[in-house]
């Protein structure tokens, strides 16, 4: 799901750069609004923040191979609003580091990925009309989450590239790509929502304040 | 004495560093308590780590149990508690935590739900069985991840540490756990020369890639220029006196009422 | 010092001198000119554009091709898909399958535009310590929260990796395994274990920060004052990168 450089034309990128500025902005406002204090949350953000760039790095079974999970709508489940700046920030060490992902992509991976994230969020919260504490709701709200984060950016990132690589396919062909790239990327989105639902039951039963940071 | 561990030739360095063990030989026979110490850096961690076959060696043969240690492979005979129990505590409660060793070696549920209940005895934290982990006290948590590896019935048991994080009275507790199990053969890593002098039976020093001394723990510890030539101390109660670091100590003050 | 690549490079070379925030900006206006580039003909600039500034790190070329490494195997998709099924001539017949030259010209702007962009960028980072690259984007306009996430999740970044690892090491001694689905649990248990800690170790964190005065004002960042090498460097950067987007729209 992250773009690298080079193949999406500028004109995209530039374009997700903007969509990316006025994302984070809009978030930072929220943030403003919510907390008197906003610095006092940036130590506990940067480092859960710290916590996904490194759970990004294990690899997780998906027989007969491995693949290594965004986790972005966990993200999005734990931080709400912090997750847009979170996965920026994630997303621009991923590139430094790693080379995953691409710097003039930056902007429209994180649309593509931080989008979706605060959807997940904002979909987990509906569990305070089921029980906050119930094992049930918890799981499957979070797998919806984990599931969505996935599945959506993927579709997204499948729709932009089909639609933007210079390359004269036809529109057969194009429908064609664009089936292909989400359809492989569904075992990954079923993965993610199982680990998500995982990971919050786990956080449900050792520390549920981490679920309530956003409610 | 039958061997439960032995080195030969053990040789390891870590790229772009020089060597950290270095043709070192080593036998450890069964029920031996065996000391390790050295200044930080000496490389103790990573002769654990080879132990267990979790590093790969550059040259040299491991053995436990009379088979060869082949890095990657599962050792249930050997359990390993860390110098930083944080990272070995991963299940909600303490219960599924000691439980997680004995599922992952394939035992049916109610050996499993024996050896968690035994474990927990010995340890004596079956209070704590249905906690989280991470809400105990430094102390408690050590005894969960000895529990953990307790409940794998090993035979050689690795600590790394293990009373750096404890206040006196779980460190006391360790002594006396550790002490009430002659039968385990155990190699311990620890600045807490006092704690070696209690539990062990034995005291090698470990510097420079090599064994620089090995022999009992009064022999080892009480030469006082050997110790303070690897950066280590006589501990108190071997140099017969009491060493003072400050001036004349002051008369004991009475506090008022 | 803390320079994002993971072996710091201790030497100092043009591009390591060349003030942070000149840098960023030229570097980056280079990155996003050659982006721009959608005719063949201007390939052999940026590849020798992009060469040049990576000579100026004076870093080792097997430095840039362990980077290059990983990340180029995305490339292998486009490799499989647009030669044979982008274009209408055909230059050659490989059993069913006809390799067509527009799809081939397609993967090799591709892969070029792919190759010099990650030069320039792996040329940035490794010569730049991160307190000067946070200044640079502050000065440059980034919100201020961000620049403080970035600093401080870099300073975490390589504990929690390392914590993480040691997890996995301690699991893998009681006999855990990582390959079959069902080990998904006990990896869900070790992700949600570290960010129940770090959650509590952010606490201490900012409690010892505090009692240092964080949070009171801005954090400071400090700049070097740019000489005239700097602004000429900048200056050429962006000649480069605005003849690169004219030379397309004006005249191919």
């Amino acid at each position: 799901m992250h773009i690298p450089d080079g193949i999406i034309p500028v004109q995209a990128a530039l374009g997700g750069y903007v969509a990316a500025g006025g994302a984070a902005w809009l978030t930072l406002v929220k943030i403003r609004r919510k907390y008197k204090n906003p610095r006092e949350a940036i130590p506990r953000a940067s480092l859960l923040t710290a916590v996904f760039f490194a759970a990004s790095l294990v690899h997780i079974p998906l027989p007969p191979t491995s693949v290594h999970l965004v986790l972005s709508g966990l993200v999005g489940v734990i931080l709400g609003w912090f997750a847009f700046p979170a996965i920026l920030v994630g997303l621009f060490f991923q590139a430094v580091m790693f080379q995953h992902g691409g710097l003039t992509t930056l902007g429209v991976n994180a649309c593509l990925i931080g989008l979706p994230a605060l959807l997940s969020g904002a979909l987990f919260q509906l569990r305070r009309y089921f029980g906050r504490n119930r094992a049930v709701p918890n799981a499957l709200l979070a797998f919806g989450g984990g599931f969505l984060a996935v599945a959506v950016g993927a579709f997204s990132a499948a729709l932009l590239l089909t639609y933007t690589i210079p390359a004269h396919l036809d529109a057969a062909a194009e429908r064609a790509a664009i089936i292909a790239l989400s359809l492989a990327h569904l075992p990954v989105a079923l993965l993610e929502g199982v680990f998500t639902a995982l990971v919050v039951l786990f956080l449900l039963r050792v520390k549920p304040e981490l679920l309530e940071l956003e409610a | 004495m039958s061997s439960i561990f032995s080195a030969r030739g053990l040789t390891f360095a870590y790229p772009g560093r020089g060597h950290v063990l270095d043709k070192v030989n080593f036998d450890l026979a069964a029920g031996e308590r065996v000391g390790l110490i050295g200044p930080n850096g000496a490389g103790k961690t990573t002769f654990f780590l080879l132990a267990c076959g979790i590093i790969k060696p550059l040259a040299g043969e491991l053995q436990i149990a009379g088979q060869p240690v082949v890095p990657g492979q599962f050792y249930p005979e050997v359990g390993m508690v860390f110098q930083h129990t944080a990272d070995q505590l991963i299940c909600p409660s303490v219960r599924e935590d000691i439980a997680f060793g004995p599922q992952n070696m394939g035992l049916p549920q109610e050996e499993v739900a024996r050896r968690v209940e035994e474990a927990a005895r010995i340890t004596g934290i079956e209070g704590l069985l249905e906690r989280p982990p991470h809400r105990l006290s430094g102390g408690e948590q050590r005894l969960v991840a000895l529990a953990g590896v307790l409940a794998m019935e090993p035979r050689l048991l690795i600590l790394d540490e293990p009373t750096s994080d404890l206040d006196l009275r779980y460190r006391r507790r360790l002594i006396n756990l550790l002490a009430a199990m002659p039968e385990k053969a155990m190699l311990i890593a620890s600045h807490d020369l006092e704690f070696i002098l209690e539990v062990c039976t034995r005291v090698v020093l470990l510097e420079g890639g090599r064994f620089q001394a090995d022999g009992s723990p009064d022999a080892v510890m009480s030469d006082g220029s050997l110790m303070e030539k690897h950066g280590l101390e006589v501990p108190h109660s071997l140099t017969g006196t009491w060493h003072r670091h400050r001036g004349p100590a002051p008369g004991r003050r009475d506090l008022p009422g | 010092m803390f320079t994002l690549a993971e072996k710091t490079t201790a030497r100092s070379s043009f591009l390591h001198s060349w003030e942070a925030r000149h840098k960023l900006a030229g570097i980056t206006a280079l990155i996003f000119s050659f982006s721009f580039v959608r005719d063949l003909r201007l390939l052999p600039l940026i590849l020798a554009a992009s060469a040049l500034v990576y000579y100026l790190t004076a870093l080792p070329p097997a430095y840039l091709f362990a980077r290059l490494r990983l990340p180029s195997v995305f490339l292998l998709v486009p490799a499989m898909v647009l030669p044979f099924g982008s274009g209408q001539t055909v230059l050659a017949r490989v059993g069913p399958l006809a390799l067509k030259l527009e799809g081939s010209l397609a993967l090799l702007l591709i892969a070029a535009k792919f190759i010099s962009i990650l030069t320039l960028a792996v040329s940035l980072f490794a010569t730049t310590p991160l307190a000067g690259l946070a200044g640079a984007m502050r000065s440059l306009g980034v919100p201020s929260l961000l620049v403080e996430m970035v600093l401080f999740t870099y300073r975490y970044i390589f504990q929690l990796a390392g914590d993480l690892k040691r997890t996995g090491t301690a699991a893998t001694l009681r006999g855990f395994k990582g390959r079959s689905l069902l080990s998904l649990k006990t990896l869900a248990y070790m992700v949600g274990t570290l960010l129940v800690r770090s959650y509590d170790q952010s606490e201490r964190v900012f409690q010892a920060m505090t009692l240092r005065g964080y949070g009171r004002a801005a954090v400071a960042v400090s700049a070097t004052a740019p000489c005239r090498r700097d602004r000429l460097a900048l200056a050429g950067a962006l000649a480069l990168a605005a003849f690169v987007i004219l030379v397309q729209v004006l005249v191919l």
